[in-house]
């Protein structure tokens, strides 16, 4: 569904229709009651927006501009809905049903998992380093020392994926013939996602209010 | 035999020496074994190709023959040796890598193409024995350290291999949470599996395995039950001795006691009480009257507090760090030892209450400015080395505080013995030779107070002893030393001062001795006095008796 309402928001080029769709992502974000982790996602969205708009008002004209930033918000909002309620597993289990090789799905999963860890040991860096006198205090100081924080952690992250490929084979990674604890499968809901999807899709493309 | 090497000699692609040299060894059905040896003795490429990791993922040169129930390593992929050999490796979070707890494992079953019913059965296994009852649908990576390191071992114990390794699985533990492996590893034990376990310090597990093995540059220098190889001479192969065991040798007696209760009959035995604890006792007084509490402070923390999220890590927090003392800060994991650490030199600020760096109010000036009076040795060095050389990570600090001492450093590259090793890049050395860097690159500004973190986890006998070295040379030169840690032994040795710290306020504030004394604040904390502080006090009640 995801991949419908990007296609339905890339045609979309009214921004009363804009509007429109982001008012009922809006709603559909209060409904799953995911306001608060919806307005810490907008702090680092809200910056990209503004920078996209200011460039594309300087460069074409203001309704491209709100046009094509209503774009990028909706747009944003969707993948955020996408990922709030489909944990990696399901999406790694789709893949697999779709017929991605399983070193391929697995790794697309694992790598959601570590980005939380990779954070952390961001964090620790970051303290690390300014624990010996380099002023690092956020905004462009992050920019002027970025090999003070990258180095280690760049370091640290290829030592993490070899103690990661060890311990996977430890467990059996490789194996030929895994069998899955949950089958994943394809339920009537999904088959109604997808029905309605398609049937919005057509109908899009046909409504002279795009 | 379940394990079975055969003149193994193996290196890593890209190295001259031998991680393993003409290892032979052999190992039983259900027996447990200590590994023990020095940084860099092989312990943990013997781990490795006890599952086949060696060679067939590390690649490099080997010769010999490893067989693992049966099997031959060199002829079987890790796929089909890892149902018979598990290990449990060091970093705890580099080997969860599923969603959730009970995916974690599972995930191994489903390597094995189980039917449906004998997972259900093994994970409740697993989960039962690993104490996860109530952590199976929580994301692995948000655990508390020991949690992490039960659902490793549970992921493991859940393909029940009849080989288990642990490698080095006390590194992070909290006492408490030590005890809990260490009651795990018990229950393992009575169901027959055979397990090796790879420690330093040998008093964690000593009591609970068959054997140990010393390894020294790849090969076995010995072998047998914990009293034949404590017989031996083996104090140059980087082990960390029992407690008990360290101080008959110091005092010359005969004797390796393991507990306090041995100690005592031992002592008895050879008719050594009376002279025995006079100079135990003398030498305890003498600790305590070489440092008074009468120097300048240099930090004074008025009532600090400090939440997370709206919940509350540091309440009420109080007490005066004053020059050139040794300061251990003590408790559990998670109890806010970090958080507290961080406030000194300001990487976090106190809700209310006050922080002064030498007479002065630290609320306002920045990080750069305080770390001119703080240094930190973090426990990982591989957060702060990013410098080509090993001369320019030292210096970068005082670069960037415009306090560049060249006397002063090379005094430095001197007492960390990095004089040989100016030019290399910090990422080529050993995490031991990395640690005396950071060491180093702390010292460069000159601090007032160094704080250690963690400094003893993972690291060999050889370490502690210049550690303990480096201490004495920075109170000397009247800086004041902070040891965060769980490693109550170092603590007591070296710390005249100690920090208690439970649930967030600190319980227990004074020297070592009275620290102990107060058995409340102790098991309020998680801890347990030393043994040395154990014996002494039998000793005493037994004049008092007497008396």
């Amino acid at each position: 569904m995801a991949f419908v309402a990007t296609i339905l928001l890339m045609i979309f080029h009214q921004w009363t229709s804009l509007t429109a769709s982001l008012g009922i992502l809006m709603m559909v974000v209060l409904l799953l009651h995911l306001g608060l982790p919806w307005l810490n996602f907008l702090k680092g969205l809200g910056f990209a927006c503004f920078t996209f708009f200011i460039i594309a008002w300087l460069a074409f004209d203001l309704l491209t501009a709100v046009v094509s930033t209503l774009r990028l918000l909706a747009i944003g909002t969707v993948f955020f809905l996408f990922f709030q309620t489909t944990p990696p597993e399901a999406l790694s289990n789709a893949l697999l049903k779709m017929g991605v090789p399983y070193p391929f799905a697995f790794v697309l999963s694992a790598s959601m998992q570590f980005v939380p860890v990779l954070v952390r040991r961001l964090a620790n860096i970051r303290d690390a380093q300014r624990a010996r006198g380099i002023p690092i205090e956020g905004g462009l100081s992050l920019l002027t020392h970025l090999p003070v924080l990258a180095g280690p952690l760049l370091i640290q992250a290829f030592k993490f994926a070899d103690e990661l490929a060890e311990a996977m084979e430890a467990r059996g990674f490789g194996i030929p013939g895994r069998r899955f604890r949950h089958e994943p499968r394809f339920r009537w809901m999904d088959w109604m996602a997808v029905g309605i999807s398609v049937v919005v899709l057509v109908m899009a493309f046909w409504s002279p209010y795009r | 035999m379940i394990l079975r090497f055969e003149g193994v000699s193996y290196r890593y692609p890209g190295t001259e020496s031998w991680a393993l040299n003409g290892l032979d060894l052999t190992l039983r059905p259900g027996e447990s074994v200590l590994i023990a040896g020095a940084s860099g003795s092989g312990k943990s490429t013997l781990c490795r190709a006890c599952i086949g990791l060696v060679p067939h993922f590390h690649h490099g040169e080997w010769t010999g023959k490893v067989f693992v129930d049966g099997l031959d390593t060199s002829q079987h992929p890790v796929y089909e040796l890892f149902r018979h050999a598990g290990l449990v490796f060091q970093n705890t979070d580099a080997q969860l890598f599923n969603q959730t707890v009970e995916s974690e494992l599972t995930y191994g079953l489903e390597s094995l193409g189980l039917a449906h019913g004998e997972i259900e059965q093994r994970l409740n296994w697993a989960s039962r024995l690993a104490e996860l009852g109530d952590l199976m649908d929580r994301p692995p990576h948000l655990l508390s350290g020991g949690e992490k390191q039960r659902v490793a071992l549970g992921s493991i114990l859940a393909l029940r291999p009849r080989l288990l390794l642990l490698d080095e699985p006390f590194t992070h533990l909290d006492p408490e949470s030590t005890e809990g492996l260490r009651r795990i590893l018990r229950v393992m034990k009575s169901e027959g599996m055979a397990l090796i376990l790879v420690e330093h310090r040998l008093h964690e597990i000593i009591h609970d395995v068959d054997r140990i093995i010393v390894l020294h540059q790849g090969k076995i220098a010995a072998d047998g039950s914990p009293d034949q190889v404590l017989a031996r001479e083996i104090s140059d192969y980087g082990l960390n001795l029992p407690p008990l065991v360290r101080l008959f040798r110091q005092m010359g007696l005969k004797g390796r006691p393991l507990s306090v209760e041995d100690a005592i009959k031992e002592l008895k035995d050879q008719n050594l009480v009376t002279p025995f604890s006079a100079r135990l006792l003398e030498e305890a007084k003498k600790a305590s009257i070489s440092f008074s509490r009468t120097s300048p402070p240099i930090i004074e923390a008025e009532d600090i507090c400090f939440s997370y999220h709206g919940l509350p890590v540091l309440q009420n927090i109080h007490f005066k760090l004053l020059r050139g003392e040794s300061v251990a800060l003590v408790g559990r994991n998670g109890t806010g030892k970090t958080t507290l650490i961080k406030h000194l030199n300001g990487l976090l600020r106190p809700h209310s209450g006050h922080l002064k760096i030498l007479g002065q109010e630290t609320l306002r000036r920045p990080v750069s400015e305080l770390s001119r009076h703080v240094g930190f040795v973090w426990q990982n060095p591989n957060d702060q080395l990013f410098q080509p050389t090993v001369r320019e990570e030292v210096l970068t600090g005082p670069e960037a505080l415009g306090s560049y001492d060249p006397s002063w450093c090379d005094e430095l590259f001197n007492r960390f013995g990095l004089i040989s090793l100016l030019k290399r890049s910090p990422f080529t050395l050993s995490e031991g030779q990395k640690k005396r860097v950071s060491f180093a690159a702390a010292l460069a500004v000159k601090p007032e107070l160094i704080v250690l973190d963690e400094p003893t986890a993972g690291q060999d006998e050889l370490f502690r002893r210049e550690l303990a070295k480096f201490i004495v040379e920075l109170q000397r030169e009247e800086r004041t030393v902070v040891l965060v840690t769980h490693d109550l032994e170092f603590a007591a040795e070296h710390a005249n001062h100690w920090l208690v710290l439970a649930n967030g306020r600190i319980i227990a504030d004074g020297p070592p001795e009275a620290v102990m004394a107060d058995s409340k604040a102790m098991t309020k904390a998680g801890l347990r006095p030393t043994q040395r502080y154990q014996l002494i006090q039998a000793l005493k009640g037994m004049r008092k008796n007497k008396a």
